[in-house]
């Protein structure tokens, strides 16, 4: 019965693909990034490191690579958190999670870059909800709240929120200013991201066998909180692994709301790597450049993914 | 302890409100000004659908149509205007031929693929499982510059081929069915064998079948991730509006913030997330069980 050799014909396809596609692609870019090659040139020259060390001494690809670990360094970390806690409160209610894990799980599946047109007018300085329900509110509840006057180191003459409030209404242009447009990219990112790890979270939480927790108790493990420590949070260890590195290889790949939004603006603070792929390579036909960034962010994803096989292998317990 | 559980309940169902009120603010925005009129979207006035006031729109008048088709309700020109402006249905056809093919062909290569992996005894199959290993590290969209410049130099870029062909192989598809054919029994396919049928048969006519609720989990993964892609379409179709895929649509309609009207844009987008969404909404927990199939191990 294993005479046959249809095995051929049925790996053959994907084989082929996988080479063509996947492969060769990594050693292309390599390639091109040692040269000065750019597209629709006849000849091109070996120049070595060249494209190297511009990457890694002109303020540019400084400014990138601060702008993606920047990115990377807040949206990981809290979409994560945000995941986790959403997904323990859902699991300890007695009605309605269904109805807030549809809407949670909203933008993980409504086109991004729509998702980030509408947030560009909801942040919108004059048109958008944001600032004029801020506006709204100068004196009221709101400014205390959001002003952080309830802080006691918080003088409430001095916040930020009194002090837009006596300006003339002078509220945050969120995408264009240099202070905030990295920030406010990174909200439009953990609120899309948070949902994908809460559900992930979700199906992880059920995976613990209830008599762990009553082990607990009798352990003497009584408050929620020492409960998590001692059960949830071990239990939930492999779950929040794979949590951790899936958004983080997204999250590196951030793209279409820096395109649509900020266009890597204002003075390059959001310019991540993908956005300067684009922007060299095809925007500025500088393929070479271009090809260099890819070999630094593949080695990036290689890197972080080698880590997680490592540390699967070494740390997890089951 | 009744009255201090209703009282746990109730702050945690708080916290959640205004979570969900912070997830839906950009949906909220994005109906409420494809119903409104201009002048209620600059002023922010009208809640959710502002006065729907029977009134006479210019802009729709300097484009050259009768001021009697121009003068209705502001939610009624908004779409009308928006499928007047651009062809959406093309664009949404184009969503659906390029996802379409892009699953088929991925399920073309990786089933039998997979199956080989699975059942199939041959010399070098662990090598090639080992590459399918390996290729899973591969972000398709970080290797997107050296396929550009292979498509470039096939001359390939602005046609449907460029859109469909680097996704056409998915190692993560012969990595789950692969998964999911080890669980299906040898002895199904031994009787398939014996009954005479050639490995084509098997994997088409017994395999296939069986591998239903994987292949619909995987379909979901794979049309999602297409139809909202941006970065690769923005990369290969530079000028040709006859491919624009949705998202593409979605920028040309933006064209600037201060383009004339918001009304008919934001109409626009709304016409173009919304397939999703209410397939979403209709088939959640299949749509969960496939987007987070990632999550399986």
């Amino acid at each position: 019965m294993h005479n046959s050799k249809a095995h051929i014909w049925f790996i053959a396809p994907a084989i082929i693909l996988m080479i063509i596609i996947l492969i060769f692609p990594l050693f292309l870019a390599g390639g091109i990034s040692f040269t000065d090659y750019n597209l629709g040139n006849k000849s091109l020259e070996w120049i070595g490191l060249e494209n190297y060390e511009k990457m890694f001494s002109r303020k540019t690809y400084v400014k990138m690579i601060w702008a993606t670990a920047t990115y990377v360094i807040v949206v990981v970390p809290i979409s994560v958190v945000l995941g986790l806690c959403a997904a323990m409160l859902l699991n300890s209610l007695r009605f309605g999670a269904d109805i807030y894990k549809t809407i949670f799980f909203l933008p993980v599946m409504a086109t991004l870059l729509a998702m980030a047109i509408a947030w560009e007018f909801t942040l919108h300085p004059t048109l958008g909800i944001v600032n004029s329900f801020l506006a709204n509110g100068c004196g009221g509840v709101r400014e205390f709240i959001l002003g952080f006057h309830w802080l006691p180191w918080v003088d409430s003459q001095q916040s930020w929120y009194h002090v837009a409030c006596a300006n003339n209404m002078d509220f945050p242009y969120w995408l264009k200013q240099k202070n905030t447009a990295i920030w406010t990219i990174c909200f439009i990112g953990i609120w899309q991201a948070f949902g994908f790890n809460m559900v992930l979270y979700l199906a992880g939480l059920t995976g613990i066998p209830r008599e762990l927790y009553h082990a607990a108790e009798m352990d003497g493990a009584k408050s929620t909180w020492e409960q998590f420590k001692l059960v949830t949070w071990p239990m939930l260890g492999p779950t929040t692994l794979f949590v951790v590195t899936i958004t983080t290889i997204r999250t590196f790949q951030v793209f279409d709301t820096i395109e649509i939004l900020t266009k890597g603006g204002p003075s390059k603070t959001t310019y991540v790597m993908m956005y300067a792929i684009f922007e060299k390579a095809i925007q500025q036909n500088l393929t070479s450049i271009g090809a260099a960034i890819t070999v630094v962010f593949i080695g990036f994803i290689l890197i972080l993914t080698f880590f997680q096989r490592y540390i699967i292998e070494k740390r997890v317990h089951y | 302890m009744q009255a201090k559980q209703y009282i746990g309940e109730s702050w945690k169902h708080g916290i959640l409100i205004i979570g969900a009120i912070l997830v839906l603010l950009p949906f909220y925005m994005m109906v409420s000004m494809s119903l409104k009129s201009q002048q209620e979207i600059q002023s922010i006035s009208g809640g959710l659908i502002g006065a729907q006031e029977v009134q006479t729109f210019p802009v729709c008048v300097k484009t050259g149509y009768s001021e009697e088709t121009c003068t209705t309700k502001p939610y009624i020109y908004n779409y009308w205007f928006a499928f007047e402006k651009a062809p959406i249905p093309r664009y949404l056809m184009n969503g659906v031929i390029v996802t379409l093919s892009i699953f088929i062909i991925q399920v073309l290569v990786a089933l039998p693929c997979a199956y080989a992996l699975a059942k199939l005894r041959f010399y070098g199959r662990e090598f090639v499982f080992s590459m399918v290993l390996f290729c899973l590290l591969i972000p398709v969209h970080g290797i997107a510059l050296p396929l550009y410049v292979m498509l470039a130099q096939a001359g390939l870029v602005d046609t449907y081929s460029a859109l469909i062909l680097p996704w056409t192989i998915s190692v993560f598809g012969i990595f789950l069915m692969r998964q999911f054919f080890m669980t299906v029994p040898d002895e199904l396919i031994d009787a398939a064998r014996m009954d005479g049928m050639g490995e084509y048969s098997i994997v088409w006519k017994v395999m296939l079948p069986t591998a239903i609720p994987a292949l619909l989990a995987f379909a979901i993964f794979s049309v999602v991730a297409h139809w909202n892609d941006y970065f690769w379409p923005r990369m290969v179709i530079t000028g040709n509006r006859d491919l624009f895929t949705p998202p593409l649509g979605i920028r040309e309609f933006r064209g600037g913030i201060d383009s004339d009207e918001f009304g008919p844009m934001m109409a626009s987008i709304v016409t173009v997330t919304v397939p999703l969404i209410v397939a979403f909404i209709i088939a959640q927990k299949r749509f969960i069980e496939g987007i987070t199939l990632t999550g399986m191990k």
